[in-house]
């Protein structure tokens, strides 16, 4: 079956078998392995990549179903070798250990960030996060970084509307 | 390998699955994607749905019901804010469902057709009276949701029938529901013990309600001679734990890896009364937000 998609901004026109799930396109057809093949079954989230904007678990996603939308995966997050902002606080805050669960929980953090641009909470942050798991760090640094975030794109936002380089405080 | 047909209408659809009689549909693939993978299904064709969402897609008020498309996903009933107001049951089953990638995917069509026993959207729908359009070859018919489940993982849908939509009350001033669940876990979980419960309450009393209980039956069960208890009396802890002692009785749970037959029926009987109460305070406007605890223990303030 020929499968017309883009993905990380590229068009991508490949065959594959007509009952590929979206997963196996990204690594065995296009070699893009940094989406984890984690359970297969949708529960661990190491699988996480974006559709049109919203987070799926590409293991049980039909990649038929995806033909004529948009995918990124963790390649296309940073830009020209430079980690974005989601990237750069796990760094910062430890939020990876062995690193098997990162691609997909920097996936599902970018697309939690994207539904929730106003302030955010650790309650919110672990609601938004329960599809993915992570066997080894634990999720404290993990919801650190993303809390890190959250805290710099206030403060983006208030430098945006005349507020100064500072970040806001409440 | 399973070939994938692409219909773009229902009337196409339909006729695809009169002509393969091996094919399966696929509408967010959570569940027939899973299935085919670990083997509990095979599928000599896949159906693919998704070129019917707009047309199958959304939830709108008509006529003092809901009317919602059966490709709506589950995460468009979470983030839709005035059925929470007006079908809170619905709103908070979605809510735990799966989780944010799931809910992106899977569509409340799917969920109702799949016909899994502890499956979330059921309990919910049935206590607010829902029904689901079922098109096929010979026209649409509707019919009651309760109607719908047959068995594990059967339902009462005749080939090539789909389910397009389903129909549920909106509720007003004086209703109230709620859906509260036991899980092992939180997220990624399929509930133990679902219980929806809703009343319609006037002058004070209870005139209408009904209960219904997920995971603890061979399909998704409305407990009427429970709910029957209540009625006719303003809310009353004796008699919300009566109806849950009498829910906890009609129903007949399977021993499995998310519980004991007798473990679930103690936690329906624990589920009823609370969620009785929350769907009362609701209906009475002292409890307002969009969402309960999941397991409805409140705090001292009643929140």
């Amino acid at each position: 079956m020929r499968l017309e998609l883009t993905i990380n901004g590229d068009p991508v026109r490949r065959d594959v078998a007509p009952d590929s799930v979206l997963l196996s396109v990204l690594r065995d057809d296009l070699q893009m392995v940094g989406t984890k093949w984690g359970c297969m079954t949708g529960d661990c989230g190491a699988c996480t990549v974006l559709v049109d904007g919203s987070p799926v678990v590409s293991c049980l996603q039909l990649a038929a179903q995806v033909g004529g939308h948009s995918v990124t995966t963790i390649e296309g997050v940073a830009e020209r070798g430079v980690l974005d902002q989601v990237q750069a606080a796990f760094v910062r805050n430890g939020a990876a250990q062995c690193g098997f669960c990162t691609p997909g929980m920097i996936m599902a953090v970018e697309a939690l960030l994207d539904r929730h641009p106003g302030p955010v909470d650790e309650p919110l942050v672990r609601k938004e996060l329960e599809g993915n798991l992570c066997r080894c760090t634990g999720y404290n640094k993990i919801i650190d970084a993303v809390l890190e975030v959250a805290d710099l794109r206030a403060g983006d936002r208030a430098c945006e509307h005349g507020h100064g380089g500072e970040p806001l405080t409440s | 390998m399973a070939d994938v047909l692409t219909p773009t209408s229902v009337a196409d659809a339909i006729s695809m699955l009169g002509a393969h009689p091996g094919a399966h549909l696929v509408a967010g693939g959570t569940d027939v994607m899973l299935d085919l993978r670990t083997g509990r299904s095979h599928a000599d064709s896949l159906i693919d749905l998704s070129r019917l969402s707009s047309q199958l897609s959304g939830i709108r008020a008509e006529g003092g019901r809901w009317r919602i498309g059966a490709m709506t996903t589950i995460r468009a009933l979470e983030d839709d804010r005035e059925l929470a107001r007006q079908a809170p049951a619905i709103g908070e089953a979605a809510t735990v469902l799966g989780s944010p990638q799931i809910r992106t995917m899977a569509t409340i069509g799917g969920n109702l057709a799949h016909g899994t026993p502890s499956a979330e959207m059921p309990p919910p729908l049935l206590v607010h009276d829902a029904s689901v359009e079922l098109v096929g070859a010979d026209g649409t018919r509707t019919i009651p949701l309760a109607d719908l489940f047959v068995g594990p993982g059967r339902t009462s849908m005749r080939r090539p029938e789909i389910l397009t939509a389903v129909v549920c009350d909106a509720t007003d001033g004086g209703c109230g529901s709620v859906y509260l669940r036991q899980t092992v876990r939180w997220a990624m979980d399929l509930a133990g013990v679902g219980v929806a419960a809703s009343v319609r309450v006037v002058d004070g009393r209870i005139e209408t309600a009904r209960i219904a209980l997920g995971a603890v039956h061979p399909v998704p069960l409305l407990v009427p001679l429970a709910s029957a208890v209540v009625v006719g009396h303003s809310y009353d802890p004796g008699l919300a734990r009566e109806a849950g002692r009498l829910a906890a009785e009609a129903c007949t749970p399977i021993t499995d890896a998310r519980g004991s037959s007798d473990y679930r029926r103690r936690v329906v009987a624990a589920l009823v009364p609370r969620a009785l109460r929350i769907a009362w305070l609701r209906a009475t406007g002292q409890f307002t937000a969009d969402r309960a605890p999941i397991n409805g223990v409140l705090n001292e303030e009643g929140r």
